[in-house]
């Protein structure tokens, strides 16, 4: 009898609830994710895909990929492109939540709208910046020419110097919106006698930035940043639509290569080696972001 | 009202009954306007109780859409398939061995295919496919604009040379003109372009880095580096190169017979097409040879009516060319006139092209070799590796997966 209570109300109910959400996230995510170690292992193509054992590989899908030459320089693509995303979606984003934080007529409405950009599908984003972003008949090359910013074109998408930035510009476009409207919730939630306080001390405006906004916005800020870098490791859609990865593979990340071995060659085992390395660094940011938002509650 | 309840209860039961004697076949094509799939369409509406679902997926995703279904077994019943891809899927048992079929069939004669796409869908003795056309490339240009460089538009190039030189001629910054389009994209369709080049010095997919292969690497180059055709060209593939062409923005452009449509509805100019120049005077001719071909899988539940379609297909191959601008497959079908006289006129140059054209494998890897060419082509065009460094390289890849 006792025990039944317990289920209804008392700590077998919370041990059930934690067991469904522990059951779902072993299901759908826990065995994914061991499935993927295992494969990263293992010699899969996709003939035996579909079946359950795959030959042993032992470290050699990992030896191969660090041998392969592409290798360094998808690695350092792949940091350049999360952190300048990450850096710039972030400080675009602040400085946007900053500017409609201030009370005038239809900010809100405004804020609203810049959500358009994220709610987007990523290739159709990809899509619309592979034409603006076109050599010979691009939007943008249009405007620095007219405007005498450039005098040749810039082939924004054929130029090995180029090719990741180009991503990365779609990028921050992309994903700007999203840190504009989770610092907007932070900033909204800063009490405003805060500032009135500050002000009667003769704060400056600097002051109140560096004293109240950034120390008040620290949870926030973080679990931003950790999302961002989550998101960015994502991103996928963009790189399919404006450069395929190249030319010469100097527009590929971790994330797109992952994918070109495993469904452009073939090779799951080699494409499961990078996504495991990027489980590795998702878990590690996640670990930023569950801390930050456990400050968040203590708040 | 009672009674029209009960009759269309008892007609939805009386459909419902037909259905289930019904085959529905599915096929996955890249164009749901092509012929696989008007041809589907026709073989639907008969009195044959067999009704094909067509499923359209973008060129560069077909392969790993099918792969996908494949590894979950959701995969279709007929797939229409680019030619090097097909041994990947035949090798491995994927597709089903079309011989006991064919050896009953009135209409489909394995022998009356032409040799060259007939081996792309054999394998180990057994086949399985038959080929929904046969394609190559060659050069097309744009005869009102060699007439304003003061070129003849009745002599185009028919060497390295004279390509060089008409495209220097031809380029026009000023006026958004480039030389020529071509693709050297990293894709398949980068690795079909540049092995005809390839093969006029004597080289193969084998053999990449033999004598001579630089210098075909080197000309791409030097069409980039000199601005004769546009930096683009690393990242475009066909249909958009010839976009530009078909605009006015090159004067010249490398692609297959698939084009002439919509050429002969957009281009605004006389156009004609010529074979692709050759390295020297008399030097060896050489194309690649493109186009689709169809397969059934093995684990359809309904082998006999997925070949009844691949018969009606191949009754329907006189089609292909008039109404497709398909090169039918087969030695006894002629090209039938269609009526634009330009058209008529490729017809005759793409028909000797096509003679000189080499198969892509058939290797089950393919996919790997023609990365490994690709990586080489990109490599060299973006100025990271000498031309002849690349193909070293690939030729080291190429040598792993052949022995």
């Amino acid at each position: 009898m006792s025990l039944f209570k317990s289920f209804r109300d008392g700590i077998g109910f919370d041990t059930l609830l934690i067991g469904f959400a522990l059951l779902y996230l072993l299901a759908f995510a826990g065995l994914p994710l061991i499935y993927n170690v295992i494969i990263s292992f293992q010699q899969v193509d996709v003939f035996s895909l579909g079946t359950l054992f795959h030959p042993a590989a032992g470290w050699d899908n990992y030896l191969s990929i660090f041998r392969d030459p592409l290798a360094n320089m998808v690695f350092w693509n792949t940091i350049v492109f999360t952190v300048g995303s990450v850096a710039f979606q972030f400080t675009i984003g602040f400085a946007f939540a900053l500017f409609f934080h201030q009370k005038f007529p239809g900010a809100t409405w405004f804020r609203g709208l810049f959500l358009a950009a994220w709610v987007m599908p990523g290739l159709v984003v990809g899509v619309l910046w592979n034409w603006l972003l076109s050599g010979d008949f691009g939007v943008i090359n249009h405007v620095l020419l007219t405007t005498g910013l450039i005098t040749e074109p810039i082939f924004w998408r054929s130029d090995i110097d180029v090719a990741l930035y180009s991503v990365i510009l779609a990028n921050i476009w992309y994903g700007m919106p999203f840190n504009m409207i989770l610092l907007s919730v932070g900033l909204a939630a800063i009490p405003d006698d805060l500032y009135e306080a500050a002000e009667l001390d003769g704060a400056t405006a600097w002051q109140k930035f560096w004293t109240i906004t950034l120390p008040m916005m620290r949870a926030t800020i973080g679990a931003v940043l950790a999302l961002g870098t989550i998101f960015t490791l994502q991103q996928f859609d963009l790189f399919a639509a404006i450069t395929s990865g190249g030319p010469a593979g100097s527009s590929t990340v971790a994330q797109y290569w992952s994918w070109q071995l495993s469904f452009r060659e073939f090779d799951f085992g080699r494409g499961a080696v990078i996504s495991v390395m990027m489980i590795i660094v998702v878990l590690a940011v996640s670990l930023v972001y569950v801390r930050s938002t456990r400050a968040e509650t203590r708040l | 009202m009672k009674r029209t309840f009960t009759a269309l209860a008892f007609s939805a039961l009386l459909t419902s009954t037909a259905m289930a004697q019904d085959v529905t076949l599915t096929l996955w094509t890249e164009s749901a306007t092509g012929a696989e799939a008007t041809f589907a369409g026709e073989f639907s509406e008969m009195d044959n109780g067999i009704t094909i679902e067509v499923r359209e997926i973008r060129f560069d995703d077909i392969v790993t859409e099918t792969l996908r279904a494949f590894a979950t077994r959701t995969n279709p019943d007929i797939i229409s398939i680019d030619n090097p891809d097909h041994a990947a899927f035949a090798a491995r048992g994927a597709f089903l061995d079309l011989t006991d079929l064919a050896a009953g069939s009135d209409q489909i004669d394995m022998d009356n295919y032409f040799p060259g796409p007939r081996s792309s869908f054999t394998w180990d003795g057994g086949v399985y496919g038959i080929p929904r056309a046969s394609n190559t490339i060659a050069l097309y240009y744009n005869k009102d604009l060699f007439e304003a460089a003061g070129l003849d538009p009745d002599s185009p190039p028919t060497t390295w040379d004279e390509l060089y030189e008409a495209a220097s001629a031809l380029t026009d910054p000023d006026n958004d003109v480039y030389g020529i389009a071509f693709s050297a994209k990293a894709s398949e369709e980068g690795t079909f372009q540049f092995l005809p080049w390839l093969q006029m010095t004597g080289g193969s997919f084998e053999q990449v880095n033999g004598d001579g292969a630089a210098d075909a690497l080197a000309f791409w180059k030097t069409l980039l580096d000199e601005g004769l055709t546009s930096p683009d060209t690393l990242t475009r593939g066909q249909w958009d190169s010839t976009g530009t062409f078909n605009g006015g923005n090159a004067a010249m452009v490398i692609s297959g017979p698939w084009e002439l449509n919509r050429m002969a509805s957009d281009a605004q100019f006389e156009w004609g097409v010529t074979l692709l120049p050759v390295r020297e005077e008399g030097g060896p001719r050489a194309s690649a040879l493109g186009d689709f071909n169809l397969a059934i899988f093995d684990n359809t539940e309904h082998p006999e009516e997925a070949f009844s379609f691949l018969e009606y297909f191949d009754s329907q191959m006189d089609r292909l060319w008039p109404e497709f601008t398909r090169m039918p497959p087969r030695p006894d079908v002629s090209l039938a006139p269609t009526g634009d006289a330009r058209i008529d006129e490729a017809a005759g140059v793409f028909t000797e092209q096509l003679q000189y054209a080499a198969n892509r494998g058939p290797h089950p890897e393919w996919p790997r070799i023609s990365r490994a060419i690709q990586d080489a082509i990109q490599s060299s065009l973006t100025g990271q590796k000498e031309p002849q460094e690349a193909l070293d390289d690939a030729q080291a890849v190429i040598d792993g997966i052949l022995n």
